[in-house]
Protein backbone atom coordinates (compact mmCIF):
# COMPACT_ATOMS: atom_id res chain seq x y z
CA UNK A 1 0.00 0.00 0.00
CA UNK A 2 1.48 3.43 -0.93
CA UNK A 3 1.39 6.20 1.46
CA UNK A 4 -1.47 7.65 -0.16
CA UNK A 5 -3.81 4.77 -0.25
CA UNK A 6 -6.05 5.13 3.07
CA UNK A 7 -6.20 7.98 3.95
CA UNK A 8 -8.36 11.49 2.72
CA UNK A 9 -5.29 13.41 0.56
CA UNK A 10 -6.08 17.34 0.86
CA UNK A 11 -5.28 19.00 -2.44
CA UNK A 12 -3.79 22.50 -2.02
CA UNK A 13 -2.75 23.64 -5.32
CA UNK A 14 -3.94 23.99 -8.65
CA UNK A 15 -1.31 21.65 -10.01
CA UNK A 16 -1.39 19.21 -7.28
CA UNK A 17 -5.45 18.72 -8.48
CA UNK A 18 -4.74 18.47 -11.90
CA UNK A 19 -2.17 16.06 -11.55
CA UNK A 20 -4.58 13.87 -9.29
CA UNK A 21 -6.95 14.28 -12.05
CA UNK A 22 -4.33 13.35 -14.50
CA UNK A 23 -3.55 9.91 -12.76
CA UNK A 24 -6.73 9.19 -12.37
CA UNK A 25 -7.47 9.40 -16.34
CA UNK A 26 -4.70 6.77 -16.95
CA UNK A 27 -5.88 4.54 -13.80
CA UNK A 28 -9.02 3.90 -14.39
CA UNK A 29 -9.39 4.03 -10.40
CA UNK A 30 -12.30 5.24 -8.80
CA UNK A 31 -12.13 8.89 -7.63
CA UNK A 32 -14.10 10.43 -4.61
CA UNK A 33 -13.61 14.22 -4.16
CA UNK A 34 -15.17 15.96 -0.68
CA UNK A 35 -15.26 19.83 -1.35
CA UNK A 36 -15.38 21.17 2.05
CA UNK A 37 -14.62 24.53 3.60
CA UNK A 38 -12.98 25.12 7.39
CA UNK A 39 -16.13 27.44 8.02
CA UNK A 40 -18.55 24.35 7.63
CA UNK A 41 -20.36 22.22 10.18
CA UNK A 42 -21.59 19.85 8.15
CA UNK A 43 -18.02 19.25 6.70
CA UNK A 44 -16.43 18.63 10.32
CA UNK A 45 -19.32 15.91 10.79
CA UNK A 46 -18.84 13.93 8.12
CA UNK A 47 -15.31 14.28 7.77
CA UNK A 48 -14.22 11.25 10.87
CA UNK A 49 -16.61 8.61 8.49
CA UNK A 50 -14.88 10.25 5.20
CA UNK A 51 -12.05 9.18 6.79
CA UNK A 52 -13.11 5.72 7.84
CA UNK A 53 -14.16 5.05 4.49
CA UNK A 54 -10.73 5.95 3.57
CA UNK A 55 -9.26 3.41 5.23
CA UNK A 56 -11.70 0.76 4.01
CA UNK A 57 -11.65 1.42 0.38
CA UNK A 58 -8.13 1.89 -0.32
CA UNK A 59 -8.73 0.90 -3.76
CA UNK A 60 -10.40 4.51 -4.07
CA UNK A 61 -8.59 7.46 -4.19
CA UNK A 62 -10.25 10.31 -1.79
CA UNK A 63 -9.25 13.86 -2.35
CA UNK A 64 -9.96 16.85 -0.27
CA UNK A 65 -10.84 20.42 -1.96
CA UNK A 66 -10.82 23.13 0.64
CA UNK A 67 -12.91 25.56 -1.67
CA UNK A 68 -11.50 28.74 -0.70
CA UNK A 69 -8.34 27.45 -0.70
CA UNK A 70 -9.03 26.61 -4.60
CA UNK A 71 -11.41 28.96 -5.37
CA UNK A 72 -11.40 28.42 -9.19
CA UNK A 73 -11.72 24.89 -8.71
CA UNK A 74 -14.79 25.16 -6.94
CA UNK A 75 -16.13 27.90 -9.25
CA UNK A 76 -15.48 25.34 -12.11
CA UNK A 77 -17.13 22.62 -11.14
CA UNK A 78 -19.90 24.16 -9.54
CA UNK A 79 -19.59 23.67 -6.09
CA UNK A 80 -22.30 25.89 -3.99
CA UNK A 81 -23.29 23.73 -1.24
CA UNK A 82 -21.13 21.88 1.25
CA UNK A 83 -19.82 19.02 1.43
CA UNK A 84 -20.17 18.11 -1.97
CA UNK A 85 -18.92 15.12 -2.91
CA UNK A 86 -17.79 14.31 -7.12
CA UNK A 87 -17.17 10.45 -8.07
CA UNK A 88 -14.90 10.57 -11.14
CA UNK A 89 -13.99 7.78 -12.87
CA UNK A 90 -11.75 8.50 -16.08
CA UNK A 91 -11.47 12.00 -15.57
CA UNK A 92 -15.74 12.07 -16.05
CA UNK A 93 -18.45 12.91 -13.17
CA UNK A 94 -20.10 9.56 -12.67
CA UNK A 95 -22.06 10.66 -9.32
CA UNK A 96 -22.30 13.63 -6.81
CA UNK A 97 -23.87 13.88 -3.48
CA UNK A 98 -24.28 16.92 -1.98
CA UNK A 99 -24.74 17.23 1.90
CA UNK A 100 -23.29 15.43 4.33
CA UNK A 101 -25.28 11.82 4.16
CA UNK A 102 -23.62 8.87 5.63
CA UNK A 103 -25.64 6.58 4.40
CA UNK A 104 -26.31 7.71 0.72
CA UNK A 105 -22.59 8.75 0.38
CA UNK A 106 -21.43 4.87 1.31
CA UNK A 107 -23.94 3.74 -0.99
CA UNK A 108 -22.71 5.78 -4.01
CA UNK A 109 -19.30 4.43 -4.08
CA UNK A 110 -20.36 0.95 -3.29
CA UNK A 111 -22.33 1.17 -6.55
CA UNK A 112 -19.68 2.50 -8.24
CA UNK A 113 -17.02 0.45 -7.35
CA UNK A 114 -19.66 -2.88 -7.88
CA UNK A 115 -19.30 -1.59 -11.53
CA UNK A 116 -15.89 -0.70 -12.10
CA UNK B 1 -57.25 9.76 19.05
CA UNK B 2 -55.09 7.32 20.14
CA UNK B 3 -54.27 7.17 23.93
CA UNK B 4 -50.61 7.74 23.40
CA UNK B 5 -48.42 8.44 19.99
CA UNK B 6 -45.33 10.53 18.89
CA UNK B 7 -45.75 14.02 19.99
CA UNK B 8 -45.33 16.43 15.84
CA UNK B 9 -45.59 19.61 17.39
CA UNK B 10 -42.33 20.83 17.61
CA UNK B 11 -40.40 23.61 20.15
CA UNK B 12 -38.26 26.12 18.21
CA UNK B 13 -35.98 28.38 19.97
CA UNK B 14 -33.97 31.11 18.14
CA UNK B 15 -31.57 32.08 19.44
CA UNK B 16 -29.16 35.69 18.44
CA UNK B 17 -25.85 36.71 18.95
CA UNK B 18 -23.86 40.20 18.84
CA UNK B 19 -20.01 39.68 18.56
CA UNK B 20 -18.38 41.33 21.44
CA UNK B 21 -15.60 42.55 18.57
CA UNK B 22 -17.21 43.72 15.91
CA UNK B 23 -14.68 41.50 13.58
CA UNK B 24 -16.16 38.46 14.08
CA UNK B 25 -19.36 39.50 12.02
CA UNK B 26 -17.45 39.28 9.17
CA UNK B 27 -16.44 35.95 10.65
CA UNK B 28 -17.53 32.57 11.13
CA UNK B 29 -19.31 32.92 14.76
CA UNK B 30 -21.51 30.27 15.56
CA UNK B 31 -20.21 28.12 12.50
CA UNK B 32 -16.66 27.99 13.94
CA UNK B 33 -18.29 25.22 16.77
CA UNK B 34 -16.78 22.22 16.71
CA UNK B 35 -18.69 19.33 15.92
CA UNK B 36 -18.29 17.88 19.54
CA UNK B 37 -19.85 21.32 21.35
CA UNK B 38 -22.62 21.22 18.59
CA UNK B 39 -23.25 16.77 19.89
CA UNK B 40 -23.12 18.35 23.56
CA UNK B 41 -25.86 20.50 23.08
CA UNK B 42 -28.06 17.80 20.88
CA UNK B 43 -26.89 15.72 23.64
CA UNK B 44 -28.57 18.11 26.50
CA UNK B 45 -31.75 18.22 24.21
CA UNK B 46 -32.17 14.29 23.17
CA UNK B 47 -31.37 14.25 19.80
CA UNK B 48 -28.72 13.28 16.80
CA UNK B 49 -27.77 14.86 13.72
CA UNK B 50 -29.00 12.40 10.82
CA UNK B 51 -27.77 14.65 7.98
CA UNK B 52 -26.46 18.21 7.10
CA UNK B 53 -25.37 20.30 4.21
CA UNK B 54 -24.17 24.17 4.15
CA UNK B 55 -23.48 26.98 2.35
CA UNK B 56 -21.67 30.61 2.88
CA UNK B 57 -24.43 31.62 4.75
CA UNK B 58 -25.41 28.95 7.09
CA UNK B 59 -25.70 25.36 8.08
CA UNK B 60 -28.47 23.49 7.71
CA UNK B 61 -28.89 19.92 9.96
CA UNK B 62 -31.72 17.13 9.64
CA UNK B 63 -32.15 16.15 13.24
CA UNK B 64 -33.58 12.98 14.38
CA UNK B 65 -35.79 15.32 15.87
CA UNK B 66 -36.41 17.83 13.71
CA UNK B 67 -34.05 20.81 12.61
CA UNK B 68 -31.27 22.95 13.31
CA UNK B 69 -29.85 25.93 11.33
CA UNK B 70 -26.44 27.64 12.56
CA UNK B 71 -25.75 31.17 11.19
CA UNK B 72 -22.56 33.37 12.28
CA UNK B 73 -24.76 35.12 14.84
CA UNK B 74 -27.90 33.26 14.74
CA UNK B 75 -28.99 29.72 16.03
CA UNK B 76 -32.36 28.08 15.35
CA UNK B 77 -33.17 24.86 16.76
CA UNK B 78 -36.44 23.27 16.48
CA UNK B 79 -37.33 19.33 18.22
CA UNK B 80 -40.57 17.26 18.10
CA UNK B 81 -41.49 14.60 20.46
CA UNK B 82 -40.50 14.23 24.18
CA UNK B 83 -37.04 16.23 23.53
CA UNK B 84 -35.77 18.57 26.49
CA UNK B 85 -34.90 21.82 23.80
CA UNK B 86 -34.68 24.66 26.34
CA UNK B 87 -31.83 22.42 27.87
CA UNK B 88 -29.88 23.44 24.82
CA UNK B 89 -30.05 27.33 25.96
CA UNK B 90 -27.28 26.97 29.14
CA UNK B 91 -24.87 25.19 26.98
CA UNK B 92 -25.09 27.08 23.72
CA UNK B 93 -24.61 30.89 25.83
CA UNK B 94 -21.28 28.90 26.78
CA UNK B 95 -19.72 27.88 23.67
CA UNK B 96 -21.15 31.31 22.26
CA UNK B 97 -18.93 33.23 25.16
CA UNK B 98 -15.75 31.18 24.02
CA UNK B 99 -16.64 32.51 20.47
CA UNK B 100 -16.84 36.08 21.68
CA UNK B 101 -20.07 36.35 21.29
CA UNK B 102 -23.24 37.55 23.25
CA UNK B 103 -26.86 36.72 23.44
CA UNK B 104 -29.18 39.77 22.56
CA UNK B 105 -32.33 38.47 21.59
CA UNK B 106 -34.39 34.82 22.33
CA UNK B 107 -37.39 33.22 20.76
CA UNK B 108 -39.32 30.56 21.79
CA UNK B 109 -42.72 29.38 20.21
CA UNK B 110 -44.65 26.42 20.21
CA UNK B 111 -47.78 24.83 19.13
CA UNK B 112 -50.28 22.79 21.74
CA UNK B 113 -49.07 19.22 22.39
CA UNK B 114 -51.17 16.11 21.13
CA UNK B 115 -49.65 14.32 24.23
CA UNK B 116 -48.68 17.32 26.82
CA UNK B 117 -48.80 14.10 29.70
CA UNK B 118 -46.00 13.07 28.32
CA UNK B 119 -43.67 16.15 27.87
CA UNK B 120 -40.66 16.44 30.44
CA UNK B 121 -39.49 18.72 32.28
CA UNK B 122 -38.78 21.76 31.90
CA UNK B 123 -42.20 21.59 28.86
CA UNK B 124 -44.17 19.77 31.27
CA UNK B 125 -46.65 22.96 31.02
CA UNK B 126 -46.07 26.61 29.61
CA UNK B 127 -46.05 28.13 32.52
CA UNK B 128 -42.59 25.80 33.63
CA UNK B 129 -40.98 26.44 30.26
CA UNK B 130 -41.20 29.91 30.98
CA UNK B 131 -39.94 30.02 34.45
CA UNK B 132 -37.11 27.87 32.83
CA UNK B 133 -36.29 30.57 30.18
CA UNK B 134 -36.39 32.82 32.76
CA UNK B 135 -33.62 31.62 34.71
CA UNK B 136 -31.65 30.52 31.76
CA UNK B 137 -31.48 33.81 30.21
CA UNK B 138 -28.51 36.27 30.79
CA UNK B 139 -30.58 39.80 33.21
CA UNK B 140 -29.20 41.72 30.01
CA UNK B 141 -32.40 40.68 27.84
CA UNK B 142 -34.39 42.10 30.20
CA UNK B 143 -37.46 43.06 28.03
CA UNK B 144 -39.29 39.92 28.12
CA UNK B 145 -43.05 38.98 27.29
CA UNK B 146 -44.78 35.49 27.53
CA UNK B 147 -48.33 35.09 25.50
CA UNK B 148 -50.77 32.09 25.07
CA UNK B 149 -52.49 33.48 21.40
CA UNK B 150 -55.64 32.24 21.91
CA UNK B 151 -58.00 30.27 19.18
CA UNK B 152 -61.06 28.91 18.83
CA UNK B 153 -59.60 25.31 18.28
CA UNK B 154 -58.35 24.84 22.00
CA UNK B 155 -55.76 22.09 20.52
CA UNK B 156 -54.29 24.71 18.47
CA UNK B 157 -53.52 27.46 20.52
CA UNK B 158 -49.97 29.62 19.75
CA UNK B 159 -47.44 30.13 22.97
CA UNK B 160 -44.67 32.52 22.21
CA UNK B 161 -42.12 33.62 24.79
CA UNK B 162 -39.61 36.60 23.76
CA UNK B 163 -36.93 38.27 25.29
CA UNK B 164 -34.48 41.12 24.01
CA UNK B 165 -31.63 43.33 25.34
CA UNK B 166 -32.03 47.00 24.94
CA UNK B 167 -30.29 47.53 21.46
CA UNK B 168 -32.09 45.09 19.67
CA UNK B 169 -35.94 45.83 20.44
CA UNK B 170 -37.74 45.87 17.55
CA UNK B 171 -40.15 48.34 17.41
CA UNK B 172 -41.90 48.44 13.63
CA UNK B 173 -42.23 50.21 11.81
CA UNK B 174 -38.97 52.26 12.83
CA UNK B 175 -36.49 49.39 12.77
CA UNK B 176 -38.37 47.02 9.93
CA UNK B 177 -36.55 43.45 9.43
CA UNK B 178 -36.89 42.50 5.99
CA UNK B 179 -37.39 38.79 7.00
CA UNK B 180 -40.31 36.82 8.33
CA UNK B 181 -41.11 33.50 9.44
CA UNK B 182 -43.98 31.50 8.76
CA UNK B 183 -44.50 28.25 11.37
CA UNK B 184 -47.37 26.37 9.78
CA UNK B 185 -48.82 23.38 11.98
CA UNK B 186 -50.69 21.20 10.12
CA UNK B 187 -52.83 18.29 11.86
CA UNK B 188 -55.92 15.38 10.52
CA UNK B 189 -53.55 15.29 7.48
CA UNK B 190 -55.56 13.01 4.44
CA UNK B 191 -55.42 9.57 5.14
CA UNK B 192 -53.91 8.53 1.43
CA UNK B 193 -51.58 11.47 1.23
CA UNK B 194 -50.04 10.74 4.75
CA UNK B 195 -49.60 6.91 3.66
CA UNK B 196 -46.43 7.99 1.68
CA UNK B 197 -44.03 8.96 4.59
CA UNK B 198 -44.42 5.19 5.16
CA UNK B 199 -41.36 3.36 3.74
CA UNK B 200 -42.96 -0.15 2.50
CA UNK B 201 -42.67 -3.04 4.45
CA UNK B 202 -39.44 -4.68 3.39
CA UNK B 203 -37.28 -1.67 1.81
CA UNK B 204 -34.23 -1.82 2.56
CA UNK B 205 -33.15 1.77 1.34
CA UNK B 206 -31.70 4.08 3.39
CA UNK B 207 -33.31 6.81 4.87
CA UNK B 208 -31.41 9.05 2.33
CA UNK B 209 -32.34 7.21 -0.30
CA UNK B 210 -36.03 7.08 1.26
CA UNK B 211 -36.38 10.59 1.99
CA UNK B 212 -35.24 11.50 -1.65
CA UNK B 213 -37.86 10.03 -2.84
CA UNK B 214 -40.80 11.04 -0.72
CA UNK B 215 -39.53 14.53 -1.61
CA UNK B 216 -40.11 13.46 -5.15
CA UNK B 217 -43.33 11.78 -4.73
CA UNK B 218 -45.02 13.86 -2.43
CA UNK B 219 -44.91 16.79 -4.07
CA UNK B 220 -42.58 18.65 -1.39
CA UNK B 221 -39.50 18.98 -4.33
CA UNK B 222 -41.78 21.18 -6.05
CA UNK B 223 -42.98 24.18 -3.14
CA UNK B 224 -39.91 26.10 -3.68
CA UNK B 225 -38.55 25.05 -6.76
CA UNK B 226 -34.82 26.17 -7.39
CA UNK B 227 -33.81 24.96 -3.39
CA UNK B 228 -31.47 22.81 -2.22
CA UNK B 229 -32.98 19.82 -0.04
CA UNK B 230 -31.54 17.58 2.29
CA UNK B 231 -34.10 15.35 3.34
CA UNK B 232 -34.28 12.08 5.34
CA UNK B 233 -37.11 9.26 5.38
CA UNK B 234 -37.56 7.31 9.34
CA UNK B 235 -38.20 3.78 9.97
CA UNK B 236 -40.76 2.69 9.74
CA UNK B 237 -42.27 6.15 8.93
CA UNK B 238 -41.71 10.25 9.20
CA UNK B 239 -39.89 11.90 7.22
CA UNK B 240 -38.03 15.50 8.00
CA UNK B 241 -36.41 18.29 5.17
CA UNK B 242 -34.27 21.07 4.77
CA UNK B 243 -34.41 23.45 2.09
CA UNK B 244 -31.73 26.35 1.55
CA UNK B 245 -33.67 28.81 -0.41
CA UNK B 246 -31.57 31.64 -2.03
CA UNK B 247 -28.65 31.05 -0.46
CA UNK B 248 -29.38 33.00 3.11
CA UNK B 249 -32.90 31.35 3.53
CA UNK B 250 -34.46 27.82 4.72
CA UNK B 251 -37.86 26.06 4.39
CA UNK B 252 -38.28 23.09 6.73
CA UNK B 253 -40.75 20.06 6.85
CA UNK B 254 -41.25 17.54 9.79
CA UNK B 255 -44.22 14.66 9.04
CA UNK B 256 -45.27 12.14 11.60
CA UNK B 257 -47.84 10.91 9.74
CA UNK B 258 -49.20 8.37 11.75
CA UNK B 259 -53.27 8.08 11.52
CA UNK B 260 -54.75 9.30 14.98
CA UNK B 261 -52.30 12.08 15.46
CA UNK B 262 -50.77 13.18 12.20
CA UNK B 263 -49.05 15.99 11.83
CA UNK B 264 -46.86 18.50 9.61
CA UNK B 265 -45.17 21.28 10.06
CA UNK B 266 -43.43 23.58 7.14
CA UNK B 267 -41.77 26.27 8.29
CA UNK B 268 -40.45 29.32 6.01
CA UNK B 269 -37.85 32.32 6.36
CA UNK B 270 -39.02 34.85 3.47
CA UNK B 271 -38.26 38.42 2.73
CA UNK B 272 -40.62 41.31 2.05
CA UNK B 273 -38.89 42.51 -0.54
CA UNK B 274 -39.77 39.43 -2.41
CA UNK B 275 -43.03 38.73 -4.68
CA UNK B 276 -45.37 38.12 -2.10
CA UNK B 277 -47.49 36.16 -4.80
CA UNK B 278 -44.98 33.37 -4.66
CA UNK B 279 -45.93 33.12 -0.95
CA UNK B 280 -49.35 32.30 -1.45
CA UNK B 281 -48.22 29.98 -3.87
CA UNK B 282 -45.83 28.06 -1.45
CA UNK B 283 -49.33 28.32 1.04
CA UNK B 284 -50.98 26.56 -1.41
CA UNK B 285 -48.49 23.86 -2.52
CA UNK B 286 -48.09 22.97 1.21
CA UNK B 287 -51.94 22.75 1.59
CA UNK B 288 -51.70 19.94 -1.14
CA UNK B 289 -48.97 18.05 0.16
CA UNK B 290 -50.53 17.36 3.36
CA UNK B 291 -54.74 18.05 2.55
CA UNK B 292 -55.13 18.80 6.42
CA UNK B 293 -58.52 19.15 8.03
CA UNK B 294 -57.01 21.52 10.49
CA UNK B 295 -54.38 23.99 10.18
CA UNK B 296 -52.44 27.11 11.68
CA UNK B 297 -50.50 29.83 10.32
CA UNK B 298 -48.09 31.72 12.82
CA UNK B 299 -46.11 35.06 11.01
CA UNK B 300 -43.61 36.61 12.43
CA UNK B 301 -43.30 39.82 10.70
CA UNK B 302 -42.53 43.32 11.58
CA UNK B 303 -44.81 44.59 8.80
CA UNK B 304 -48.31 43.42 8.02
CA UNK B 305 -47.75 42.79 4.27
CA UNK B 306 -47.48 38.89 4.52
CA UNK B 307 -50.27 37.48 7.19
CA UNK B 308 -53.15 39.54 4.84
CA UNK B 309 -51.88 37.30 1.69
CA UNK B 310 -52.26 33.96 4.06
CA UNK B 311 -56.12 33.80 4.00
CA UNK B 312 -56.50 34.25 0.04
CA UNK B 313 -54.11 31.60 -0.10
CA UNK B 314 -56.06 29.30 1.42
CA UNK B 315 -59.64 30.03 0.84
CA UNK B 316 -59.94 28.78 -2.45
CA UNK B 317 -58.50 25.53 -1.48
CA UNK B 318 -61.53 25.21 1.02
CA UNK B 319 -59.74 26.17 4.05
CA UNK B 320 -61.74 28.34 6.20
CA UNK B 321 -60.58 30.72 8.54
CA UNK B 322 -61.63 30.18 12.20
CA UNK B 323 -59.51 33.04 13.56
CA UNK B 324 -57.01 35.61 14.03
CA UNK B 325 -54.98 37.24 16.86
CA UNK B 326 -52.24 39.40 16.64
CA UNK B 327 -49.94 40.38 19.32
CA UNK B 328 -46.59 42.63 20.15
CA UNK B 329 -43.34 41.45 21.16
CA UNK B 330 -40.37 43.21 21.87
CA UNK B 331 -38.05 40.89 20.50
CA UNK B 332 -39.74 39.58 17.39
CA UNK B 333 -42.15 42.40 15.80
CA UNK B 334 -45.96 40.84 15.62
CA UNK B 335 -46.70 37.78 15.51
CA UNK B 336 -50.32 36.92 13.88
CA UNK B 337 -51.59 33.65 14.63
CA UNK B 338 -54.36 32.53 12.45
CA UNK B 339 -56.17 28.94 12.32
CA UNK B 340 -57.88 27.46 9.33
CA UNK B 341 -60.21 24.37 9.15
CA UNK B 342 -61.58 22.31 5.75
CA UNK B 343 -65.10 23.78 5.26
CA UNK B 344 -66.71 20.17 6.24
CA UNK B 345 -65.34 20.22 9.39
CA UNK B 346 -67.32 21.28 12.41
CA UNK B 347 -65.60 22.79 15.44
CA UNK B 348 -67.24 23.37 18.99
CA UNK B 349 -67.08 27.52 19.19
CA UNK B 350 -68.41 27.68 23.02
CA UNK B 351 -71.66 27.55 25.19
CA UNK B 352 -72.53 31.78 23.58
CA UNK B 353 -71.67 30.87 20.16
CA UNK B 354 -74.07 32.03 17.47
CA UNK B 355 -74.84 31.74 14.03
CA UNK B 356 -73.97 35.50 13.51
CA UNK B 357 -70.47 34.30 14.31
CA UNK B 358 -69.67 31.36 12.45
CA UNK B 359 -71.14 33.71 9.28
CA UNK B 360 -68.56 35.99 10.31
CA UNK B 361 -65.50 34.23 10.27
CA UNK B 362 -67.05 32.43 6.75
CA UNK B 363 -66.28 36.01 5.20
CA UNK B 364 -62.70 36.24 7.06
CA UNK B 365 -61.19 38.06 4.31
CA UNK B 366 -58.43 39.87 6.66
CA UNK B 367 -59.46 43.14 6.50
CA UNK B 368 -62.76 42.41 6.02
CA UNK B 369 -62.38 40.22 9.46
CA UNK B 370 -60.79 42.92 11.47
CA UNK B 371 -63.85 45.64 10.45
CA UNK B 372 -66.27 42.95 11.79
CA UNK B 373 -64.14 42.30 14.72
CA UNK B 374 -64.27 45.86 15.76
CA UNK B 375 -68.22 46.07 15.14
CA UNK B 376 -68.95 42.73 16.77
CA UNK B 377 -68.99 43.63 21.11
CA UNK B 378 -69.84 39.87 21.94
CA UNK B 379 -66.94 38.68 19.81
CA UNK B 380 -64.69 40.77 21.39
CA UNK B 381 -65.81 40.00 24.60
CA UNK B 382 -65.72 36.71 24.49
CA UNK B 383 -62.12 37.10 23.41
CA UNK B 384 -61.04 39.48 26.59
CA UNK B 385 -63.10 36.34 28.66
CA UNK B 386 -60.95 33.99 27.04
CA UNK B 387 -57.66 36.02 27.87
CA UNK B 388 -58.77 36.75 31.47
CA UNK B 389 -59.08 32.63 31.79
CA UNK B 390 -56.12 32.33 30.36
CA UNK B 391 -54.07 35.13 32.57
CA UNK B 392 -56.20 33.70 35.15
CA UNK B 393 -54.95 30.36 35.13
CA UNK B 394 -51.03 31.45 34.97
CA UNK B 395 -52.01 33.72 37.81
CA UNK B 396 -48.79 35.27 39.90
CA UNK B 397 -46.48 34.69 37.16
CA UNK B 398 -44.66 38.00 36.37
CA UNK B 399 -45.85 37.74 32.37
CA UNK B 400 -43.61 41.15 31.38
CA UNK B 401 -41.10 43.34 32.91
CA UNK B 402 -40.68 46.60 31.03
CA UNK B 403 -42.61 46.76 27.96
CA UNK B 404 -46.12 46.84 27.74
CA UNK B 405 -46.46 46.04 23.97
CA UNK B 406 -49.67 43.72 24.87
CA UNK B 407 -52.41 44.92 22.49
CA UNK B 408 -55.02 42.86 20.94
CA UNK B 409 -56.26 43.00 17.11
CA UNK B 410 -58.18 46.04 17.47
CA UNK B 411 -54.69 48.11 18.73
CA UNK B 412 -52.70 46.57 15.30
CA UNK B 413 -55.58 46.87 13.18
CA UNK B 414 -55.93 50.58 13.59
CA UNK B 415 -52.79 50.78 11.99
CA UNK B 416 -53.82 48.79 8.77
CA UNK B 417 -56.51 50.99 8.22
CA UNK B 418 -55.11 54.03 8.88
Amino acid sequence: MSVEEGQVLGVHTVEAWNEHLQKGNESNKLIVVDFTASWCGPCRFIAPFLAELAKKLPQVTFLKVDVDELKSVAQDWAVEAMPTFMLLKEGKIVDKVVGAKKDELQQTIAKHLATA
Amino acid sequence: MAVSGFEGFEKRLELHFFPDDPAVLTGMGLRQLDFESLEQVLRAVQCTVVSAVGNHYFDAYVLSESSLFVYPTKIIIKTCGTTQLLKSIRPLLHYACHLGLTLCSCRYTRGSFIFPLAQPFPHTSFKEEVIYLEESLPSNLCYRKASVMPCKIPSHSWHVFTASDEAHLVITPHAPDVLYTLEICMTELDRVLARKFFKRPGDEKTGDTAGKEMTELTGIGHINPGSLICDFAFDPCGYSMNGIIDGDRYSTIHVTPEDGYSYASFEFVGSIYDDLDDVAQVLKKVVQVFRPATMSVSTTCTSHEVWTRVGGALEPLGMKCRSCTVDEFPAAGNVVFQTFTTRRKKIKVGANANSRDMRRADVCRPFRFILSYQKDKKTRKRKRDMEKAKAKRIKGFKWEKKLDVNREIIGSSKNLLD
